[in-house]
């Protein structure tokens, strides 16, 4: 049986690959399909797909082969069309995008850019002979944040978190499913106004600034935009509850997570680090944990699965108690 | 049979001439079409540069803009990309160059400097796609005021010349 996922993948991702990598993809099982992480395109080297922690190739014959070095050659034509197909031949109506090095197509699903960087000042003016694509297959999974909302809406009230892990944890699907279940309601936590910050596109995985994932039905997005700014613009006009935004770590986003605070708006956001002791070590971040700025701290980890609740920390009940 | 042969030499007059005619025509058809593909280009520029819009659509909206055959290359162009199937832009622009060479008057020196939009067509930033659609929209300019100072002598040589010819061939018939 073709899982569904798997028809969205087929349609979705390898539409966009040039002609002759499509075709080498009509021979992949479905059950690979369906937990594929990343496709990845270098100029003269082997296709990559990402599973998991393994790494699989496709040889010329279509065939799902371990041996990278076996696998079908990427050459300058394939990533040329690629790219063509992915900007609609149009690379300057993705100039934005592509200073930011990546293009989302529809599905949510992230195409990461490699190539030669044009840098004006200090600033990324464009990118140009691409070399190598990423492609991110965007994936939710419903439900998966249900275990932890009791923890970030004790009682039914949300109250401040911080999602922290190392990458490729789950910390993006897991605000994702919050942003849904804050925004919908869910058992005894009532249906909140809630907007998600979403710089990179990846919450949300917009598509000409429409939601291609589902963060609940009381959510607004603020896509491509950055953290502080997008916080600061949703506190004038929004009126949200909840704020949600991913990665924080800059002065910046950690000065805005205090104006939110101050305005009475719950903050859920996610951090780059491997345990609480490692996020100490920022300076920026210890200053806000100490004002007691998160009252919940979650640990993610990739071991047995990616989303997998490590620790909780209550920050609350450590400083009155 | 007098008045078979008068009708003849007539008939064949008229023929060449009529074809000379019409070959003359093609000269200041070419003008006109040089400079439709001219003002086409310039709308696909602030598409392009203003509006941002996507080739696809561009080349649709430009088609709608221009006159024919002119509009032939641009939904051509259009109508390939659309299928998604793969097509580059060179290509679809390419295809649209081979149904504009069909349906147009226009030389091979003109489809010649078409084709050279082909390979930098919607691949770069919109600066870059300005100033080379800009280009074009010169050396366009140049072609066109080079054709319309070929019309008048063009259009003498192939009005006169079919008319002569006629005469020319009923003489050697006679």
């Amino acid at each position: 049986m073709v899982l569904p996922q798997t028809a969205v993948l087929r349609t979705e991702i390898t539409a966009y690959l040039a002609p002759n990598i499509r075709k080498l993809f009509c021979g992949v099982e479905d059950r690979l399909l369906s937990h594929l992480e990343e496709i990845r395109l270098r100029c003269n080297q082997p296709l990559v797909l990402r599973v998991g922690d393994k790494e699989y190739s496709i040889d010329r014959h279509g065939r799902v082969v371990t041996d990278l070095k076996q696998g079908y050659l990427v050459s300058r034509e394939d990533l040329y069309r690629s790219i063509a197909s992915i900007s609609d031949n149009s690379l300057y109506a993705f100039e934005e995008e592509i200073r930011r090095g990546f293009i989302t197509i529809p599905g949510g699903h992230r195409v990461g850019l490699a190539g030669q960087v044009v840098v004006s000042g200090q600033e990324v003016k464009t990118m140009k002979d691409f070399s190598g694509l990423c492609f991110r297959v965007a994936r939710e999974v419903p439900d998966c944040a249900l275990g932890l909302i009791s923890q970030v809406a004790p009682r039914g009230t949300p109250v401040s978190s911080l999602i922290i892990s190392p990458p490729r944890c789950g910390k993006t699907t897991m605000l994702r499913d919050l942003a849904r279940l804050l925004s919908d309601g869910s058992g005894s936590v009532p249906p909140h106004n809630v907007v998600v910050v979403d710089e990179r596109s990846e919450i949300a995985g917009c598509y000409q600034g429409i939601p291609q994932l589902n963060v609940g039905m009381r959510t607004d997005v603020l896509d491509a935009c950055p953290k502080a700014l997008g916080m600061m613009m949703a506190i004038r006009s929004l009126s949200p509850q909840i704020i949600i935004t991913d990665e924080i770590g800059r002065r910046e986003d950690v000065e805005a997570i205090g104006e939110c605070l101050h305005a009475g708006i719950t903050v859920i956001a996610s951090i780059h680090a491997r345990n609480v002791e490692e996020l100490r070590g920022r300076p920026l971040i210890r200053k806000l944990l100490d004002e007691g700025a998160f009252q919940r701290g979650i640990v993610l980890t990739r071991q047995p699965r990616p989303g997998r609740i490590q620790e909780i920390i209550r920050w609350d009940e450590s400083c009155c108690g | 049979m007098l008045w078979l042969k008068t009708m003849g030499i007539c008939l064949t007059i008229a023929g060449f001439g009529m074809w000379g005619l019409g070959g003359a025509r093609r000269f200041s058809r070419r003008v006109t079409q040089l400079r439709d593909l001219r003002l086409a280009m310039g709308f696909l520029e602030k598409e392009i540069i203003f509006m941002h819009t996507p080739l696809t659509r561009a080349l649709e909206r430009t088609a709608r803009f221009a006159h024919p055959p002119v509009s032939q290359l641009f939904w051509a162009a259009s109508r390939h990309l659309q299928s998604k199937a793969g097509v580059t832009a060179q290509e679809a622009w390419q295809i649209g160059i081979n149904k504009l060479a069909q349906t147009s008057d226009l030389g091979k020196k003109d489809l010649a400097l078409l084709e050279v939009v082909a390979p930098q067509l919607g691949m770069s930033d919109a600066d870059q796609q300005g100033k080379f659609v800009r280009l074009i929209q010169e050396e366009l300019k140049l072609l066109e005021d080079q054709a319309a100072q070929e019309v008048e002598a063009g259009q003498k040589i192939w009005s006169y010349g079919g008319f002569i010819l006629g005469a020319v061939v009923v003489l050697l018939l006679l």
